[in-house]
């Protein structure tokens, strides 16, 4: 008993025979992961593989049928009550940036402080204001989303969610709605952010990227997760068929 | 041929100032009950979300479903008449045209908001979801100010469509336009002219609203831009 419970406090996620059904397709297959804290996780695969629902999953965005996660500590089920508390701890940054157009770019990082934290307003600007400049765009802090590049964009969306200083942050495939030239700006605020110890779960298909700052790369087909390596081994030497077929069509 | 006497109308200040009075009354009426119906509207609209109790949303649709498919006409009359024998208790004609009016309104532009918020896009709850804002947050901050802004043309027109059918509360006897229009085409029997002012400042009073739409554009949502 105790060892579980030792076990427990130590990863920052845990997902035990995890399962998901849409209707009667089954999306995830009994998946097993753990991700301790500070981890830095890529995961890869081709589209319809079931990597964005299982990140989707970690922030109770989707719900599951089957098995046991929890994320920091909290136990995450169907139907839960205190799903905010959750999702404080867990940033996301999505493919199609969902920055609110409707607020400046300064807003867009307070709302949530001021809401769902409580802080002050004076307390809130100053945390965005640093995070903002954290991701090298306070200058564009009084501007609406529309008028900012998709790179600009997607950073704000990280500068976003850092604001609620979450403990994990998923990246739910952050730079493949973004034009090839602002692909880097996004990585490299990633790697940045990488750099402060932040555990992170990435879906991603930038290989440079997780061979530089991945501690492990997985690899997703059909709902289950195929291959789980280093990113040296994964890369150089993947052991299933259908890695090496995926990596063939991509690298 | 037939000759224009338009004079008949200015001749007598009475006139004129019935006809004056009935634009004011209708602007008024219309301005209020625009109001208090966009009120109404609105939160008929965020009962018949998803996440509410299927009982109450079934009542909301079911009101928004009776107002559209009944004459405004017999809703009035109603108001007017019928609601004041149930409850005991005689209101103004007035009242009972703003009353008729909101009901009326409401269901409209219920469905017009209902259709806005379906159209913001669903990342939009997911981003505010992952900011761990609650259902409420996410709607009043979020979704909401996006789906106004997405149906602020639909709500406008419909505002003017419902605007231009308020001529019928003359039926319980309110002096707003049309009723002065009657008042003095009774009196000069120059009715086809009476009734050409009254186009003429019906019109008027349309563009007096579109301008405030255009205001209130500017004022709600200044982010609001057509490329997106």
């Amino acid at each position: 008993m105790s060892d579980t419970e030792a076990a427990e406090e130590k990863f920052a996620v845990e997902v035990r025979a995890m399962s998901k059904w849409y209707g009667d397709f089954r999306v995830l297959h009994d998946i097993n992961l753990t991700v301790k804290d500070g981890e830095r996780i890529v995961i890869c695969g081709p589209s319809g593989s079931g990597k964005s629902t299982l990140i989707r999953c970690l922030n109770h965005l989707e719900t599951f049928q089957q098995g046991y996660v929890s994320v920091n500590g909290h136990e995450l089920n169907e139907g839960m009550k205190n799903v905010e508390a959750v999702r404080r701890d867990v940033g996301m940054v999505f493919q199609s940036f969902n920055l609110f157009p409707n607020l400046t770019v300064l807003d867009n990082c307070v709302l949530a402080q001021r809401k769902a934290l409580k802080r002050s307003k004076l307390e809130a600007r100053e945390i965005a204001m640093n995070y903002l400049e954290r991701v090298k765009i306070p200058e564009q802090s009084d501007k609406y989303p529309t008028q900012l590049s998709g790179g600009q964009q997607q950073r704000v969306a990280i500068a976003r969610a850092l604001c609620m200083e979450p403990k994990i942050m998923l990246f739910d495939e952050p730079t493949s709605a973004l034009d090839p030239e602002m692909v880097n700006e996004v990585l490299d605020t990633m790697i940045g952010l990488a750099d402060t110890g932040m555990t992170m779960l990435c879906v991603t298909h930038e290989m440079g990227f997780a061979r530089e700052v991945a501690d492990r790369v997985i690899f997703m087909d059909g709902g289950v997760i195929v291959e789980e390596n280093k990113p040296d081994e994964f890369f150089d030497n993947p052991q299933h068929n259908r890695t090496k077929t995926f990596l063939g069509q991509i690298l | 041929m037939f000759e224009f006497r338009f004079y008949e109308i200015w001749r007598s200040p009475e006139y004129v100032d019935a006809i004056l009075n009935g634009c004011l009354t209708s602007f008024t009426l219309t301005l209020i009950g625009g109001i208090t119906g966009f009120i109404m509207g609105l939160t008929l609209a965020i009962i018949q979300l998803p996440q509410n109790p299927a009982i109450i949303r079934l009542a909301s649709v079911s009101y928004v479903e009776f107002i559209r498919n009944t004459p405004f006409i017999v809703q009035l009359f109603f108001v007017a008449f019928g609601l004041p024998l149930l409850l005991d208790y005689q209101w103004s004609f007035t009242t009972s045209a703003l009353l008729a009016m909101t009901l009326n309104f409401s269901a409209y532009f219920a469905e017009v908001i209902r259709a806005g918020m379906n159209g913001v896009k669903p990342g939009q709850y997911e981003a505010a979801a992952s900011l761990s804002l609650t259902r409420w947050q996410s709607l009043q901050y979020v979704i909401l100010p996006q789906a106004l802004a997405n149906v602020l043309p639909s709500i406008s027109s419909q505002f003017i469509f419902l605007f231009l059918t308020t001529g019928l509360i003359s039926e319980i006897g309110v002096e707003e336009l049309t009723w002065s229009g009657r008042f003095v085409a009774d009196r000069t029997f120059r009715d086809f002219e009476v009734f050409i002012v009254l186009t003429v400042l019906y019109m008027l009073m349309v563009y007096i609203y579109l301008g405030g739409f255009q205001l209130i554009k500017r004022w709600a949502f200044p982010w609001w831009s057509d490329r997106r």
